[in-house]
């Protein structure tokens, strides 16, 4: 055929073409559409889970982020990352950002944009009249472990030591108040003592209410890099994905985790496979414990977990014999109504044995959000700033040097924890709420409730990136926020690792940066000249190196963030002294076993590797108490039990961001779904697909039937992130932590006639 | 003492400080560049030999799920908001005892036989020769969507945006340097990785014998991707949106076109002389030229490039749509000549008769091609045993209308008796027509049957009303009411 006729009939190039041939992109990151190829990249770690991946964004030449890929240079996620991070600069884009401050005229009118003078002028009017005619305390903050942790700390400073509130808590509460707490009481500081390298250096992995499948999928590629023919072991009442790649699923009955645990504390003390000079040497309150577990016989751990004698006897086995044996545990054993006894019968499983302050062991707690761990050493709420005590005299002090305050400016007791602070206000003690990139409408336990009691308040802003969360429609004035990827600061991940967030986007309208608007309400209250040295977030980084130094957390070692990112992360602790000794940046502590690379030898770096715990008496200690029921048991009219979860990899709590992605929302299911087994599928006349009612005493949810044997008889199974979710959920608090129960209540279930 | 609010100094700044970005020049300077190949040891180190192919392998026991896969190669492709080429489903087994449930990531299968390639009406698909890597040429397609019905495994994806079809090409200019696909690179537990595969051997799950169990059945295109198992899969594993029913696209236009090509066919069948009416066949032949006409017209509304469907003729070597195409392309001069030339030129009876002939045996295979293009797709209810009956009913009642009432009516009675087959048992077109489409296949019934009582009582003209009308219905049904294989896919997304 003569060519040009061919190219007529067959137009193998064109625009459209042209449009999706890839072109070699630089900067090691192979090929990609012309359109994408960025002039430079910059790493920034993932604004959405606590596993802390880093970003490489890809840049054009104004700087502006325009895609982007996981860092195959990072010791956490080597080149990894899971549909949400993919997906981060999405919801940055999305039409429902909010871009201006918008203020409620009157109580039942609509929000206007305003000014930045009129709504800064608004907040300090409204809050200090509140304050004047209710006291200091009427107003508090719930805020989220979202934002960076310059901004957490400037957040909690500018509200205890410059407006004179007290009460603020963040929505770490309702996934991590639980670990916090526990560390903090058994090994003397909220401190998870691994890293991520022992997924691939342990013999035995216990997950413990965890699916990292689902939830930490980047987690579970390292487990996948184990090259130890490590034993898995799922304690699960559901068949998790992680539950079907493990080699031995305990199936015990929901919230029977403290009985099961003590159960196998009492196994492993009766067959001598507890480290009896560890024990000695490092912990206290062992013999008491021993005493304690008596009465926790196989027999009786089957009949009240469900769990056979056999298979509990195969895990101790596995514990007493192989040499490296991790414990893992998520919010999902932190949610529970005796959570941090829960977590503390994990942590003494681990101190019993031996299996901590080693490769591959260690009681660790997977958080849930991107800067929890920030949160939990500088929210400022319960504890003081950097693991600080707000009771202790010479604590204060300290942070009052370092920030240049009088030490009288900082108050003596904690905060109400998240559930008291709805309480008070539904009591009417606070009056004003301040709620920074968390939605309590949506979130909080018992929903229902909860809207109802912020209703109640006199005024009610919220700081966001949306003006269209559950919350910010029902606000008095919204405050635009910039985002992730908008901003700069510290995200602090599970394994300890401070890593470096950068702005690669122009916030949209007049959205500023959270450290910005706190900087600005600090200067509309009058409490600016306390606030100076706060000039930028990494202004603020360097005193809260200060208020590290001599804790646990001590970061002191840390120069600057162009250090942290170029470290790969660093993870805490690392002091000045221990550089200065040295000489050099290179970190001489415990160098892991199974090293990868040379490079990972200052990369990963784990806690207690002498035995010496963060007590003052350098031990860890055996806390236990006495297992109770369940508050709310199924009955005849609500015979069900409902246990929640992170539905899919691609869903990000309340979905403020993930559903802004079409591809995220393509990933996920679109409408709530309710996992049943089929024998109460048979009994209800339900099949796949069938719409299907769930009540419980608060409230109802319409779902989708999934009919599916991983779920046990008798129990229902609802991924969280649907709003209906948490209004069937039942508020039952753990007692040490404050942290609500999410996985447990009684429903009834009924079939939705078409 | 409280600052005041207004001349606010550091709220200009702090604004203006939130609008300054970064420029790389200026700070970000990891410019460095590794050179080398992404995850090489991904991909074969040969390209594939004679009777061999590259395709995908799964390994199911590494997968989670974790749909990193579908993000990435929507991000390094560069696709759409919403467009993604790949997909993440699940498989459970209904086995009570034994619990048991796999994800599954599908993309293009880049089959030995592909069934996309051989519809399309403009060759807008090739297959390598020598990597058997399925291309579709983005500036070749019309935008007939064609290959949207054709591929069981719901691959090709339609843009609005670009008014064409686009899909996965396994990243071919990645392999073609020795790097990963975008989906291959991303995966967290390397499950996805390229082989070479051969061709001449059927696709074998290692375990257990077919493609993938809940998958359509790989005879029919040869799909490539192999997924691999060390486990023995449970048997009886089913798709979790098995039993979810969606309703599929209206595609308006083909509804419109697929009523009155039949109707304008019989039209012109009934100025044929074996009925006997040739008193007034010039008008009639016509009106089946205009309806003929308004018919085509209304396809071109269903192309998203309508300005390059003159190259339709290009596939008539294996697609049906081309060879419609064709065939009308000619019948309608044909009838128009028919009713035309006898005004202006002087034809003996024969020549017009045989002109109104030809016409007729053309207007017939262009329907048999209509439905052709529908039972090749090899969907349950566009099966031949149901397609031909309602593309040849409609053309047949229409033709015996005005000659013998009585027999339109006994055709008419045959075609809903037909379709009423479809009406009833567990298969998803019977669902569909139960469930969410119950108020359209109720219409089309009562439109039938007024047309049946219409035809036997009143003149032909005035019973082509609701016999159209009832026509009409039933193409929309056609094409709302088909089941529409696919991979597995997720509990209610």
């Amino acid at each position: 055929m003569i060519p040009p006729l061919e190219e007529l009939l067959h137009a193998r190039t064109g625009p459209m073409t042209a449009d999706m041939v890839l072109h070699p992109a630089d900067f090691g990151l192979g090929h990609v559409p012309a359109r994408l190829r960025p002039a430079a990249t910059t790493s920034s770690i993932c604004g959405f889970c606590s596993t802390g991946c880093s970003l490489k964004i890809h840049l054009n030449a104004a700087g502006e982020a325009i895609n982007l890929s996981p860092d195959r240079d990072h010791p956490v996620n080597l080149g990894m990352a899971c549909p949400k991070g993919w997906e981060a600069l999405t919801p940055l884009a999305a039409p429902d950002r909010a871009t201006t401050p918008l203020l409620r005229a009157g109580k039942s009118g609509a929000l206007a944009p305003v000014s930045w003078e009129r709504a800064l002028a608004e907040f300090t009017a409204r809050f200090k009249g509140i304050q004047r005619d209710h006291g200091p305390h009427s107003i508090a903050f719930l805020s989220t472990g979202q934002i960076a942790m310059e901004e957490m700390a400037l957040l909690g400073a500018l509200f205890k030591f410059g407006m004179g509130g007290l009460h603020c808590d963040s929505n770490t509460r309702q996934c991590m108040a639980t670990s916090h707490v526990a560390y903090k009481q058994s090994l003397g500081f909220d401190a998870p003592p691994f890293t991520y390298a022992d997924f691939e250096e342990s013999d035995a992995l216990i997950f413990i209410g965890a699916n990292p499948c689902i939830a930490h999928p980047i987690m579970w590629q390292r487990v996948i890099m184990n090259r130890r023919s490590p034993e898995i072991v799922v304690v699960d009442p559901r068949l998790t994905e992680t539950a079907q790649a493990a080699t031995l699923h305990v199936a015990l009955r929901p919230k029977s985790d403290l009985v099961f645990l003590y159960g196998l504390a009492h196994l492993l003390l009766d067959r001598g496979a507890v480290k009896k000079d560890f024990i000695a040497a490092h912990t206290s309150g062992f013999e008491a414990f021993a005493a304690f577990l008596a009465d926790f016989t196989p027999s009786r751990v089957a009949r009240e977990t469900g769990v056979p004698e056999a298979t509990l006897a195969r895990l101790a086995l596995i514990i007493a014999t192989r040499e490296r044996v991790s414990f893992w545990l998520t919010p999902i054993v932190h949610q529970s109504h005796e959570a941090t006894r829960t977590a503390q019968a994990i942590i003494n499983l681990a101190l019993m044995t031996g299996h901590i302050g080693r490769p591959g062991t260690g009681a660790n707690s997977i958080t849930g959000q991107c800067n929890a761990m920030g949160s939990r050493l500088f929210g400022n709420a319960t504890s003081l700033l950097g693991g600080h005590d707000f009771a202790n005299p010479a604590h204060r002090e300290k942070v009052a040097r370092v920030l240049g305050l009088d030490a009288a400016v900082i108050p003596q007791k904690p905060s109400y924890a998240y559930d008291q602070i709805l309480d008070a206000i539904d009591r009417g003690e606070i009056r004003g709420l301040w709620v920074i990139a968390t939605s309590p409408a949506h979130s909080w336990i018992n929903q229902t409730r909860a809207k109802e009691i912020l209703a109640k308040l006199d005024f009610l802003v919220v700081q966001d990136m949306y003006a269209t969360t559950d919350t910010a429609r029902v606000a008095d004035l919204v405050l635009p926020a910039a985002g992730w990827g908008e901003k700069e600061g510290v995200l602090i991940n599970s394994e300890r690792r401070l890593g470096v967030i950068r702005k690669v986007a122009r916030a949209p309208g007049q959205a500023l940066s959270d450290f910005a608007i706190f900087q600005l309400i600090a200067e509309a209250w009058g409490c600016g000249e306390m606030f100076r040295a706060w000039r930028t977030p990494e202004a603020a980084f360097q005193l809260l190196k200060e208020i590290s130094r001599g804790q646990p957390c001590d970061f002191s070692g840390i120069r600057d963030y162009e250090h942290i990112a170029a470290s790969g992360g660093i993870q805490w602790p690392l002091p000045e002294t221990r550089i200065a000794e040295t000489g050099n940046r290179k970190e001489p502590d415990q160098k892991p076993s199974g090293i990868r690379s040379p490079k990972s030898e200052i990369k990963e770096r784990r806690l207690f590797s002498d035995g010496r715990f963060f007590h003052s008496d350098g031990r860890a200690r055996f806390l236990y108490d006495a297992p109770r029921p369940i508050p709310e048991h199924p009955d005849a009219e609500f015979p069900f039990l409902l246990l929640t979860g992170r539905g899919s990899s691609a869903q990000w709590h309340t979905g403020s961001r993930t559903d802004k992605s079409a591809v995220l929302r393509k990933l996920a299911p679109t409408d709530l779904t309710v996992e049943i087994h089929p024998d109460d599928a048979e009994r209800l006349a339900l099949t796949a697909g069938d719409r299907v009612t769930i009540r419980s005493r608060r409230g109802e949810a319409v779902a989708i039937a999934v009919v599916t044997s991983t779920v046990q008889p008798g129990q229902v199974f609802l991924p969280m992130h649907f709003e209906t979710v948490n209004r069937l959920t039942f508020a039952a608090f753990d007692p040490h932590s404050r942290q609500p129960s999410y996985k447990a209540c009684a429903v009834a279930l009924a079939r939705v006639e078409p | 003492m409280v600052a005041s609010p207004k001349n606010f100094p550091l709220l200009a700044e702090l604004l203006a400080e939130q609008q300054r970005l970064d420029t790389p020049v200026a700070r970000f300077s990891t410019a460095h560049d590794h050179g080398t190949a992404l995850a090489p040891q991904l991909i074969p180190l040969t390209r594939p030999g004679p009777g061999e192919q590259y395709g995908f392998e799964v390994d199911l026991d590494s997968c989670t799920g974790c749909k990193a896969c579908v993000s990435a190669c929507h991000s390094l492709n560069g696709l759409d908001d919403d467009e993604t080429w790949r997909d993440v489903g699940l498989l459970v087994s209904p086995n009570r005892a034994q619990p048991f449930t796999q994800t599954v990531t599908t993309a293009c299968h880049h089959c030995a036989d592909p069934a996309c390639l051989n519809g399309c009406p403009v060759l807008a698909y090739e297959k390598d020769p020598v990597t058997g890597i399925v291309r579709h040429l983005d500036d070749q397609c019309i935008g007939c969507s064609y290959c949207v019905l054709k591929c069981p495994y719901d691959v090709p994806k339609f843009s609005a945006r670009l008014g064409i079809v686009r899909k996965c090409d396994m990243c071919h200019s990645r392999l073609a340097v020795g790097e990963a696909p975008a989906c291959a690179q991303a995966c967290p537990t390397q499950a996805i990785t390229i082989v070479n595969v051969s061709v001449t051997q059927p696709t074998k799950l290692r375990a257990q014998p077919g493609f993938l169990p809940g998958a359509p059945d790989p005879d029919y295109t040869q799909p490539t991707t192999r997924y691999v198992s060390r486990r023995a899969l449970p048997q009886n594993l089913v798709a979790a949106d098995a039993t979810q029913l969606r309703v599929q696209p209206a595609h308006w236009p083909l509804v419109v076109m697929l009523t009155l090509l039949p109707a304008a066919v019989g039209l012109q069948l009934a100025a044929l002389p074996v009925l006997r009416l040739s008193t007034f066949h010039p008008q009639l032949l016509a009106v089946a030229a205009a309806l003929g006409a308004l018919g085509l017209a209304a396809s071109v509304f269903h192309l998203g490039q309508p300005r390059r469907a003159w190259r339709i003729f290009l596939g008539w070597r294996k697609s049906w749509l081309s060879r419609e195409a064709m065939l009308f392309g000619a019948w309608i001069p044909l009838t128009a000549l028919a009713a035309l030339a006898p005004q202006f030129v002087q034809l003996s009876t024969f020549n017009v008769q045989l002109l109104v002939t030809a016409a007729a045996a053309l207007g017939c295979l262009g329907l048999v091609c209509s439905a052709m293009i529908y039972i090749d797709t090899r969907r349950q209810l566009w099966r031949a045993a149901q397609t031909f009956p309602r593309f040849l009913g409609t053309a047949m009642t229409v033709a015996l209308a005005f000659a013998a009432p009585f027999a339109a009516v006994a055709v008419l009675a045959v075609m809903l008796a037909v379709e009423s087959r479809t009406f009833f048992g567990r298969a998803t077109p019977a669902r569909l027509q139960r469930g969410p489409l119950a108020r359209a296949a109720l219409t089309r019934d009562v439109f039938g049957m007024i047309a049946l009582i219409a035809l036997a009582v009143a003149p032909a003209w005035l019973a082509l009303i609701p016999l159209i009308a009832g026509e009409l219905t039933e193409r929309y049904l056609f094409f709302r009411a088909v089941d529409a294989p696919k991979m597995p896919g997720l509990p209610a997304a």
